[in-house]
């Protein structure tokens, strides 16, 4: 009797461990990583979004280098000098500005460095940008959709009957 | 503890690591502040071609610049000295530019001497100090009180330096460097009639004899050798050039010949007369060459008689059978070829030695031969002698100089046995030019620190590299990172501030300005058209590289000269108290120490021992045997010059009567990976006798004593540093 309520007891237990893991695995824990809080609340969605400005007129460089490139505070204050000059968020992009100060953004998409990933190469191939960074016209926060993992950019590379030859990407 | 207490603690503890927890661990993205003016995408590296100064071989290098950062240095492929390869030390000046201790702006001294007690100043007073002076003495109509201490210079920086003293009235110019062959250049003045150096011609010769010429770690151009030696071994189908060593270190070159040879040192001459007169006896040399050359077989042989094999092998303590073996080789195979090294030269009968060494080459036939030797292309700049730098330690101790500019480590570099150290403390005012607090720099009184070499302009005469004219150009890769000025800059703007016949002579505004006019005159003869065109061309390819033969004549025994006869060397010390003759070799990574404030380069391991960060004494296994001394033993080191103490690496690559320490280590000053690191073997050089005329830094003899078993000593393959003579079989 008693060595029954043990043994139900440890298979409960056991499962409810094995239930924990399999959720941590499954559930989207990784929030902080793929969504990180930024430093100022900059909207895509309002930028990209409801006034439609174009990826490449911010991420300029992503048409000839390895990496797409964010805006210089300088290019930021620029426009907002004269665009709501008085909204609470561009007061403290200001004040970075004052301080001579560059607003220490959080990376969200990042490769290991032994992967060789450039811009410029999907750019010319007609890869939209949202293939991989998602509907960004529709995040108030950036948030990373793409696994990133290797699988990942294969299934592209495939589908799209690009090289998938080692050095293609380590090199 | 308390219970309350303790929970309060924990929950903090668990509260401070959920906070944590929230915040990403996602890297950082740092935007601008104001983007770049132009040419910099970010992510996209620029290439610029330049010329690496660590050494005077003057190697072409490519530099890779991502967002205005210099970031890796390779050779530059078409540079006809390096083809593409490039040594650590050349690699590492990447560190020079990023140094945490560099000089930032100009420094006047406050403290005592040495105490590196300094507080900052600017350009505009460093300058205006550095004016005063200059126009006191042209007042004082004592302008020979100005003395320049540099480090071998070439190109427009030397006609610069030149210029400037010329005009400004002194004739107290020192361009002195440790390993300067300025002893080759004497020899080949007395044998060809001709100071310019020899270029072997390596990798097309089929027996090569090196006597103690390490041309692999440091001697002439060693990336140039390097290569050649390996195209002589690899480069060709059918021929493997056979190469044999003399000297008593094995050293890296050493280790690559087929036949090591470890004479006695200071009978590597006698050995190579040993040679030619058994060349001469059995009928082997080349009797063509001989007669153009001016020299007869009969007349030769009476005036070797006394370099019998039986003696030589007794002199120089090797085998009969072998001596023999290597003349006949070196006889039969053409072509071959004979080089002399640092090592037989600082002996003190060294200058007869490398002569007698010379006249092998005459005897294989193969002066402006392929696989032999031709005068290299040379018009690098003074290259002082070593009398000339005791004239003016004799000068600045009887107070005759009153200003002494000081570009280099002089300090750190010239033996303290020439007495320059202490002539050094009666100059009253000293300006160093220094990147870093070097040991020249804290004993100066005003340091107007020099921009890195990748901030510079400037040009290279590779020294010894080439049979072809090279004129390497070097170009700022990055905008300068702290408050400095360029050496030639700064003397640019003396000439300027002091006026008159001076800045007549020197009218440039600037370094580039010079640089430019130098490559103007050297190109504008060879090839017509706008030489702004060609100026953007030049700096593209990193320099003029012309297929020409060089300026040289061809080289000629000369016949007025005697025929060497390399007197018995004497040594410092007597053989009873010092019984071990000292040998300082040049590191693979310091060369005569200016690299040493490079971290790379103190990681590196030395190919033969693996010592990191240290410097050690190499000493045979059997006389340490004797004398009780097992591997990583402190130990103390005196000669009748001074006292060390290192630690002991077991050698068996070394004759059991002699030891070897490494030059570059032992600075006082020269930064934080640098500074009180190991000792400087130059403490110890004593001058023998009679020895005023030529620089003797290998003839000292040192005894060796164990204090202790704790030498710390860190090798690659012990990072711990915890050696036992058990564990390694020793």
């Amino acid at each position: 009797m008693k060595i029954s309520w043990l043994a139900g007891g440890l298979i409960v237990s056991i499962g409810a461990v094995v239930a924990v893991l399999v959720l941590m695995y499954i559930l989207p824990l990784d929030l902080l990583e793929r969504s990180p809080i930024q430093p100022l609340n900059f909207s895509h969605k309002l930028h990209a979004g409801v006034n439609g400005i174009q990826c490449l007129y911010c991420h300029h460089n992503a048409t000839k280098s390895p990496v797409a490139g964010i805006p210089s505070m300088a290019d930021c204050r620029a426009c907002h000098l004269y665009i709501s000059p008085d909204a609470p968020q561009i007061k403290k992009l200001m004040e970075y500005w004052d301080k001579h100060e560059p607003v220490p953004w959080i990376r969200v998409y990042s490769l290991p460095d032994h992967v060789y990933f450039p811009h410029m190469m999907h750019i010319r191939a007609s890869i939209d940008c949202t293939t991989c960074h998602g509907n960004v016209a529709t995040m108030e926060r950036i948030t990373r959709k793409a696994s990133l993992k290797m699988g990942w950019c294969l299934e592209c590379h495939r589908q799209h009957k690009a090289s998938i030859d080692c050095w293609t990407c380590h090199i | 503890m308390k219970r309350r207490t303790f929970l309060q603690i924990s929950g903090m503890t668990a509260a401070s690591a959920l906070l944590a927890g929230c915040q990403s661990k996602n890297e950082k993205l740092i935007p601008y502040l104001i983007p770049p003016d132009e040419g910099i995408t970010p992510g996209k590296a620029t290439y610029y071609a330049s010329s690496c100064n660590a050494c005077p071989a003057g190697c072409g290098i490519l530099v890779r610049v991502s967002e205005g950062r210099a970031k890796k240095i390779e050779g530059n492929p078409d540079h006809p000295v390096n083809r593409g390869r490039l040594c650590a030390r050349g690699q590492a000046i990447l560190q020079e530019l990023y140094h945490p201790d560099r000089i930032r702006q100009p420094l006047k001294r406050t403290g005592p001497r040495g105490s590196g007690e300094f507080r900052k100043t600017s350009w505009a007073e460093g300058l205006g100090l550095l004016t005063t002076k200059l126009k006191e003495l042209q007042q004082g109509h004592a302008t020979d009180g100005l003395a320049m201490l540099t480090q071998q210079l070439s190109g427009s920086q030397a006609s610069l330096v030149d210029g400037f003293m010329r005009s400004f009235g002194s004739s107290r110019h020192l361009s002195h460097e440790l390993l300067s062959p300025g002893w080759l250049r004497l020899a080949s003045r007395q044998s060809f009639g001709q100071p310019s150096l020899p270029f072997y011609d390596m990798a097309e010769t089929r027996y090569l004899l090196s006597f103690g010429a390490d041309f692999v770690e440091s001697h002439l151009s060693p990336v140039q050798y390097g290569n050649a030696f390996g195209r002589m071994r690899q480069g060709r189908d059918t021929v493997r050039g056979h190469f044999t060593y003399i000297g008593g270190r094995m050293s890296l070159t050493a280790a690559s010949a087929d036949r090591w040879m470890p004479a006695r040192p200071g009978s590597e001459g006698a050995l190579a007369l040993g040679m030619a007169r058994l060349i001469l006896a059995e009928n082997l040399f080349d009797s063509s060459a001989l007669a153009a050359n001016g020299l007869r077989r009969d007349e030769l042989l009476n005036r070797l008689k006394e370099y019998d094999l039986p003696a030589m092998a007794e002199l120089t303590g090797l085998a009969k059978e072998s001596i023999a073996e290597v003349a006949r080789e070196f006889a039969t195979t053409r072509p071959a070829l004979a080089m002399a090294g640092e090592t037989v030269a600082f002996q003190s009968n060294g200058p007869e030695s490398v002569r007698a060494i010379q006249l092998l080459n005459v005897l294989a036939g193969n002066l402006n031969r392929p696989g032999g030797i031709y005068p290299a292309t040379s018009s690098a700049g003074r290259e002082n002698s070593f009398t000339e730098l005791l004239a003016l330690s004799k000068d600045m101790r009887a107070g005759k100089v009153k200003v002494a500019l000081i570009k280099g480590d002089p300090v750190h570099t010239i033996p303290p046995a020439t007495g320059f150290r202490r002539a050094l403390d009666s100059v009253p005012f000293l300006v160093s030019f220094s990147t870093l607090m070097d040991d020249t720099a804290l004993q100066a009184d005003l340091i107007l620190p020099d921009h890195s070499t990748l901030e510079s302009w400037g040009d290279v005469i590779p020294l010894a590299g080439s049979r072809h004219t090279v004129y390497g150009l070097m170009q700022p890769v990055v905008t300068p990172l702290f408050d400095t000025r360029q050496f030639s800059d700064v003397l640019l703007a003396m000439a300027s501030e002091l006026g008159g016949s001076i800045s007549a002579a020197l009218p440039w505004k600037s370094t580039v300005e010079l640089v430019k006019d130098t490559a103007r005159k050297l190109v504008i003869p060879a090839k017509s058209g706008d030489f702004e065109i060609q100026w953007v061309e030049l700096l593209r390819q990193g320099g003029y590289f012309a297929s020409n033969k060089g300026m040289g004549k061809d080289y000629r025994w000369a016949s007025a000269s005697a025929l060497p006869n390399p007197p018995k060397p004497i040594f410092a010390g007597d053989e009873k108290t010092f019984p071990l003759h000292l040998q300082v070799f040049s590191s693979t990574a310091f060369y005569d120490g200016r690299s040493a404030p490079l971290p790379w380069l103190q990681q590196l391991p030395d190919p033969m021992s693996t010592v990191v960060w240290n410097s050690w004494i190499e000493i045979n296994p059997k006389t340490a045997a004797s004398m009780g001394i097992s591997h990583g033993d402190l130990v103390e080191v005196a000669s009748p010059q001074g006292m060390l103490r290192l630690p002991v690496v077991i050698y068996p690559g070394i004759r059991p009567d002699m030891v070897a320490i490494p030059l570059g280590q032992g600075h006082t000053g020269g930064g934080r990976y640098a500074k009180d690191r190991g000792v400087n073997p130059l403490a110890l050089l004593a001058m023998p006798e009679g020895m005023e005329r030529q620089p003797a830094w290998g003839a000292t003899r040192v005894r060796v004593t164990r204090v202790s078993g704790k030498g710390e000593l860190v090798t690659a393959g012990n990072p711990q540093g915890s050696f036992r003579s058990e564990l390694i079989g020793v």
